[in-house]
C-alpha cells in the first residue's frame, strides 16, 4: 500500500519546472497540482468568507436596535439564508478541503493526490457552485428564504421566485464538489502513504481528513435526495413533501438532518486535527494519547450518524424515540470531552511559546468547551423544548463553528503560512489580530444565550423594545463590528507580508511532521527525497539526527 | 505533580468557578416559572447549569495553569518531557464524563415522563396556526386569538398548522412544541401564576414571521370559569363574532396590511387603504375585488407584491356570513 520511494529529483524537476508558484494565470487556470488547488480552495474561500461576514454585519446592524427599517422581512430573510448558507458550505468546509488538498500529499509524503485532475474538477464545481449560490440574489424575488434549513412546506409551497431554485441547483454542485474531493482523498491516504508510514504514524490531522471524507461520502447523497425531491416538489407537481397530497414535512427534516449532524462534525474534525498538529509543537512534547485522539475522531464520526433527530425535538416525535437521540447525542459528548483532556495533558509541563497559531489552539479550546457544554443543553430534550429554535442555539452554533472551527482555521493559517508562501505573518499584527476576534467573538454570542433563555426566536428581523434584551443585542451588534476590524487587521498583515514578511526557512517552528521536511514553499514534485518514518514525528527525528552529527 | 501545584491548581478552579457562578445567579437567565411544567424544566436546566460550571472551571483551570506556569523562558528550544500517555487516565477521563451524561439524561427523562403527564380530564383546547396568526378553539366550539386559560388545572394544547410550519412558544411556560401540517402535536401545561405572557413563534414561517405573536392570559378559576360561561358576546376579539372589524383582527390581516380604520400597520402586504385604485385596475367593482382578493389573493396581484405570500386558506377558514361582512367592512372604510 504504502508507495515506493518514487522520487527522482532530476527527472521530476524537469517534469515539473522550477516553481510551481511562478506562471501566469493560464497556468493556475489550468492546474492539476495539490497545492495550486489548495491555494486556490483557500483563497475563493475566505472571499466567499468576507461576503458571509458583510452579510453578517448587515444583520446585526438591523437587530442593533427595535423596530429598525434597516433590513427587513424578506430581505433579512434572504441575507440570513445566504450567510447561513455561504459560511457553511462555501466557507468552513471548503477551506478544511483547502487545508486537505495542500497538507495531504505532503503530510504523508507522495508527490500529488491520486487523482489530479479529479482535484482540479471539485475546485472548479465549488466555485460554480458558489456563483451559482450567491447570484441568486438576483434572480426574481431575490435569493432563498428559508434558512440554512430550508424547512418545508415553506420553501416548496410558500417560496415564490427561483431563488429557492438557485439555492438548490447551488447545493446540488457542490455536494458534486465534495463528494469528488472526498474520494480523491480517501484514495490518497489509503495508497499513497510514503514507506514506513503506518496507520499509528499519520499525523492526527490525516486521521481527520480521512474521517472527514468518509463522512461527506456516507451523507451527501442523503442530501442530494432530498435537494432533488425539494426540486421535484417545487418544480414538477410532486408531493414529497406535501401533507395536503399524503407528503410529509417531517420526511423533509429526516433527509436534512441524516445530513446535517454529520455536516456539523465534517466542519469540527478536521478542525480538530489542526488543533492536535499545532499544540504538541508549540509545547514541545508529542501529543499525549495519540490513538485516543485518533480513536476519538472516529468514535465521533461513527455516533455522529445516530444523532440526527436532536433537531427534531420539538416536532412531536414519540417519547422512545426522542430519549434514544437524547443518550445518543450525550454519549457524543464523551469522545469530545477525551480530546480536550488529551489536548490540556499535552501542555501539561510542556515549553510553551505563544506565537500566534497557538494563540489560536488555546482560544479555539476555551470557546470550543463552552460551545460544547451548551451543546449538552440542547441534546437533554425538555431543555431543547425551551432553547430549540432561540437565540440560544444561535450562540450555541457560532461557539462551535465559529469558536470552534474558524478558530482552528485561523491557527492553521497562522502555522502553514510560511509554507504556502515561503514568508510568515507577521507575529504582531497576527495577536491583535486574534485578541480583537476573541474579545469581539464573546462580546457578540455570549449575550446571546441570555436572549434565547429570555424568549429571543432566532431568525427574526425585529423585535419589541423594552427590558434588558435591548441591552444584549447592542452590545452582540458592536462586538460583531469589533470582530470585523479584527479580520481587517487580518487583511493588512497578508498585504504587507506578501512584500516584507520574514522569510521562512523549511521548518521554522521546529515542527513534528514530513510537510516541513521540504522546502517552503515546496518545489512541484514535493520532495527530493524522504526519510524512512519510523514514528508520528518524523520530523523530530531528523532534528536530532542533524545534532547528533554535529557533535560527531 | 507537587502539592503546590496541586493547591494552584484547585485556586485557579475555584476562581474561574466563582467567576461563572456569578455571571449564572446574577444575570437574569430565566422568567420566572409561570407552569408545574416550567418548574421542573427550570430544575433540568439548573442540574445541567451546575455540572457545566464545574467542567468548564476544571478546563478553564487547567488552561490557565499551563499557560501561566509552562511558558517557554526565552530562547529556550528543547523539548519537554516525551510522554505519550496514560491508560488509566484516559480510561478516567472517559468514564467521569459518561457517568456525567448519563446522570443528565435520567433527569431529563424523568421531566419529559412528568410533564408529558394530562392527568384525567384535562382541558383540550385546539391550537390552529396560519401564516401568522394563532386561533384557540375552545371545548365548547368557540374561537379565539388570544389564549385565556385557568389557574392549576391541567390544559391540553393540540397544534395544528393550515400552511407551513410554526411554533407555540411561551417562555414562562417553559414548553416549546411545533405546529407541523399535516399532524397534530401536543403539550401539556399547568398554570401556576396568573398573569400575561407572550405567545411566540420560534419556526421561521414566512415573510411575518418576527411578527407571529399573540398572548396568553392566565387566569383564575373562578375568574376563567364566568369568562368561559359567558364567553361568545364577551372580548371583540371573538372570530367566532361576524361583526367585519372582529373578523379582520381575529383572521390576522393586520400582521399583514396597513388599515387606518382597522388599526393596523403590517408591512408584508400592501395597505388596504386605497383599494378601489386596485380594483380599477383589476378591472372589478370594488367588493368583488376585495372578495376575490381574500379567497383567491393570487388571480391579481398588488403591484410590486409577490404571489403566495397572502394566505389562501380564507376560502375555507371564514365562513360565508364573516366573508360578507368583512368584505363590508374593508368596503366601506377604504378609499
Ligand atoms: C401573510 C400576510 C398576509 C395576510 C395575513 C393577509 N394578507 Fe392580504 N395581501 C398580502 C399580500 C402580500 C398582498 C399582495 C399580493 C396580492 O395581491 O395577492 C395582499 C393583498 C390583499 C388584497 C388586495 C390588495 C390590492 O391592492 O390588490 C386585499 C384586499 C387583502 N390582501 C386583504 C386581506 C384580508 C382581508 C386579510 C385577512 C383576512 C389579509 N389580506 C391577510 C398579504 C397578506
Ligand atoms: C458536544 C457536542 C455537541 C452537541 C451535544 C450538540 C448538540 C446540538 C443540538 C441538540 C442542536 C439542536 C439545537 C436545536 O435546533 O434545538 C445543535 C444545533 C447545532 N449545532 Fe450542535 N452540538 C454539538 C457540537 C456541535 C459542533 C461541533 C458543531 C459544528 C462544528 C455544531 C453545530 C451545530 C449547528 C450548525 C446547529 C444549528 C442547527 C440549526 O440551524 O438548527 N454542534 N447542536
Ligand atoms: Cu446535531
Ligand atoms: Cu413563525
Amino acid at each position: 500500500m504504502a508507495s515506493k520511494a518514487n522520487h527522482h529529483p532530476s527527472a521530476a524537476r524537469q517534469r515539473f519546472g522550477s516553481d510551481w508558484r511562478a506562471g501566469r494565470i493560464t497556468a493556475w487556470l489550468t492546474t492539476v497540482d495539490h497545492k495550486r488547488v489548495g491555494l486556490l480552495y483557500i483563497w475563493t474561500t475566505l472571499g466567499f468568507f468576507a461576503v458571509g461576514g458583510v452579510l453578517a454585519l448587515l444583520m446585526r446592524a438591523q437587530l442593533a436596535t427595535p423596530n429598525e427599517n434597516f433590513l427587513t422581512r424578506g430581505s433579512y430573510n434572504q441575507v440570513l439564508t445566504i450567510h447561513g448558507t455561504t459560511m457553511i458550505f462555501l466557507v468552513i468546509v471548503p477551506i478544511l478541503a483547502g487545508f486537505g488538498n495542500f497538507l495531504v500529499p505532503l503530510m504523508i509524503g507522495a508527490r500529488d493526490m491520486a487523482f489530479p485532475r479529479l482535484n482540479a474538477l471539485s475546485y472548479w464545481l465549488f466555485l460554480l457552485g458558489g456563483i451559482v449560490l450567491l447570484s441568486s440574489f438576483w434572480a426574481g424575488h431575490g435569493a432563498a428564504q428559508g434558512g440554512w434549513t430550508s424547512y418545508v412546506p415553506l420553501s416548496t409551497l410558500h417560496m415564490p421566485g427561483h431563488g429557492e431554485d438557485f439555492w438548490i441547483l447551488g447545493l446540488h454542485i457542490l455536494s458534486i464538489s465534495s463528494l469528488v474531493g472526498a474520494i480523491n482523498f480517501i484514495v490518497t491516504i489509503h495508497n499513497m502513504r510514503t514507506s514506513g508510514m503506518t496507520w499509528t504514524r499519520i499525523p492526527l490531522f490525516i486521521w481527520a481528513i480521512l474521517t472527514y471524507a468518509w463522512l461527506l461520502v456516507i451523507v451527501l447523497p442523503t442530501l442530494s435526495a432530498g435537494l432533488t425531491m425539494m426540486l421535484l416538489d417545487r418544480q414538477w407537481g410532486t408531493h414529497f413533501f406535501d401533507p395536503v397530497h399524503g407528503g410529509s414535512p417531517i420526511l423533509y427534516q429526516h433527509v436534512f438532518w441524516f445530513f446535517g449532524h454529520p455536516e456539523v462534525y465534517i466542519m469540527i474534525l478536521p478542525a480538530m486535527g489542526i488543533i492536535s498538529e499545532i499544540i504538541p509543537v508549540f509545547a514541545r512534547k508529542p501529543i499525549f494519547g495519540y490513538k485516543a485522539v485518533a480513536y476519538s475522531t472516529v468514535g465521533i464520526a461513527f455516533f455522529s450518524l445516530l444523532v440526527w433527530a436532536h433537531h427534531m425535538f420539538s416536532t412531536g416525535l414519540p417519547v422512545g424515540l426522542d430519549s434514544f437521540f437524547m443518550l445518543s447525542s450525550m454519549v457524543i459528548a464523551v469522545p469530545t470531552g477525551v480530546k480536550i483532556f488529551n489536548w490540556l495533558a499535552t501542555l501539561w509541563r510542556g515549553n510553551i511559546s505563544f506565537d500566534t497559531p497557538m494563540l489560536w489552539s488555546l482560544g479555539f479550546i476555551g470557546v470550543f468547551t463552552l460551545g460544547g457544554l451548551s451543546g449538552i443543553f440542547l441534546a437533554a430534550f425538555p431543555i431543547d423544548w425551551q432553547l430549540t429554535d432561540t437565540y440560544f442555539v444561535v450562540a450555541h452554533l457560532h461557539y462551535v463553528l465559529f469558536g470552534g472551527s474558524m478558530f482552528a482555521v485561523f491557527a492553521g493559517l497562522y502555522y502553514w503560512w510560511p509554507k504556502m508562501f515561503g514568508r510568515l505573518l507577521d507575529e504582531r499584527l497576527g495577536k491583535l489580530h486574534f485578541a480583537l476576534v476573541l474579545i469581539g467573538f464573546n462580546v457578540t454570542f455570549l449575550p446571546q444565550h441570555f436572549l434565547g433563555l429570555l424568549g429571543m426566536p432566532r431568525r427574526v428581523y425585529t423585535y419589541r423594545p423594552g427590558g434588558i434584551w435591548e441591552v444584549y443585542n447592542v452590545i452582540s451588534t458592536v462586538g460583531s463590528f469589533l470582530m470585523a476590524v479584527g479580520m481587517l487587521v487580518f487583511v493588512l498583515n497578508v498585504v504587507i507580508t506578501a512584500r516584507s514578511g520574514r522569510r521562512a526557512s523549511n521548518d521554522p517552528w521546529l515542527a513534528d511532521t514530513l510537510e516541513w521536511y521540504t522546502t517552503s514553499p515546496p518545489p512541484a514534485w514535493n520532495f527530493d527525497r524522504l526519510p524512512y518514518i519510523s514514528n508520528a514525528r518524523p520530523l523530530r527525528d531528523v532534528r536530532r539526527r542533524l545534532e547528533a552529527e554535529r557533535w560527531k | 505533580m507537587t502539592r503546590g501545584s496541586i493547591f494552584k491548581l484547585f485556586a485557579y478552579a475555584v476562581v474561574a468557578g466563582a467567576i461563572t457562578t456569578a455571571v449564572a445567579v446574577f444575570i437574569p437567565w430565566l422568567p420566572t416559572a409561570a407552569t408545574r411544567q416550567a418548574d421542573r424544566m427550570w430544575f433540568s436546566i439548573w442540574f445541567a447549569e451546575i455540572i457545566a460550571i464545574v467542567v468548564f472551571a476544571v478546563v478553564a483551570a487547567a488552561l490557565i495553569y499551563c499557560v501561566v506556569e509552562f511558558r517557554v523562558k526565552p530562547g529556550d528550544t528543547s523539548d519537554g518531557p516525551p510522554t505519550h500517555g496514560h491508560t488509566m487516565l484516559e480510561i478516567i477521563w472517559t468514564a467521569i464524563p459518561t457517568v456525567i451524561v448519563i446522570a443528565i439524561t435520567i433527569v431529563a427523562a424523568i421531566v419529559i415522563h412528568d410533564n408529558g403527564k394530562a392527568g384525567t380530564n384535562p382541558l383540550v383546547i385546539k391550537v390552529v396556526t396560519q401564516q401568522f396568526t394563532y386561533q384557540f378553539e375552545y371545548p365548547n366550539g368557540k374561537t379565539f386569538n388570544i389564549l385565556r386559560l385557568p389557574k392549576d388545572r391541567n390544559v391540553k394544547l393540540d397544534l395544528s398548522s393550515k400552511d407551513v410550519i410554526h411554533s407555540f412558544w411561551v417562555p414562562a411556560f417553559g414548553q416549546k412544541t411545533d405546529a407541523v401540517p399535516g399532524i397534530t402535536t401536543s403539550i401539556v401545561i399547568t398554570p401556576t401564576r396568573t398573569g400575561y405572557y407572550p405567545i411566540i413563534c420560534t419556526q421561521l414561517c414566512g415573510l411575518g414571521h418576527a411578527l407571529m405573536r399573540s398572548e396568553a392570559i392566565v387566569l383564575e378559576s373562578t375568574e376563567y370559569d364566568s369568562w368561559y360561561a359567558s364567553a361568545g358576546e364577551a372580548p371583540a376579539a371573538a372570530a367566532g363574532g361576524t361583526d367585519g372589524k372582529s373578523v379582520y383582527t381575529a383572521a390576522g390581516c393586520g400582521a399583514c396590511h396597513v388599515f387606518t380604520a382597522g388599526g393596523s400597520a403590517g408591512t408584508i402586504g400592501s395597505s388596504l387603504d386605497n383599494l378601489s385604485v386596485d380594483a380599477a385596475k383589476a378591472g372589478e367593482e370594488l367588493n368583488d375585488f376585495i372578495r376575490s382578493s381574500i379567497t383567491d389573493p393570487d388571480t391579481f396581484l398588488a403591484p410590486g407584491y409577490a404571489k403566495g405570500v397572502m394566505p389562501s386558506t380564507y376560502k375555507s377558514s371564514i365562513s360565508g356570513a364573516q366573508l360578507d361582512s368583512l368584505v363590508q367592512y374593508l368596503a366601506e372604510n377604504t378609499k
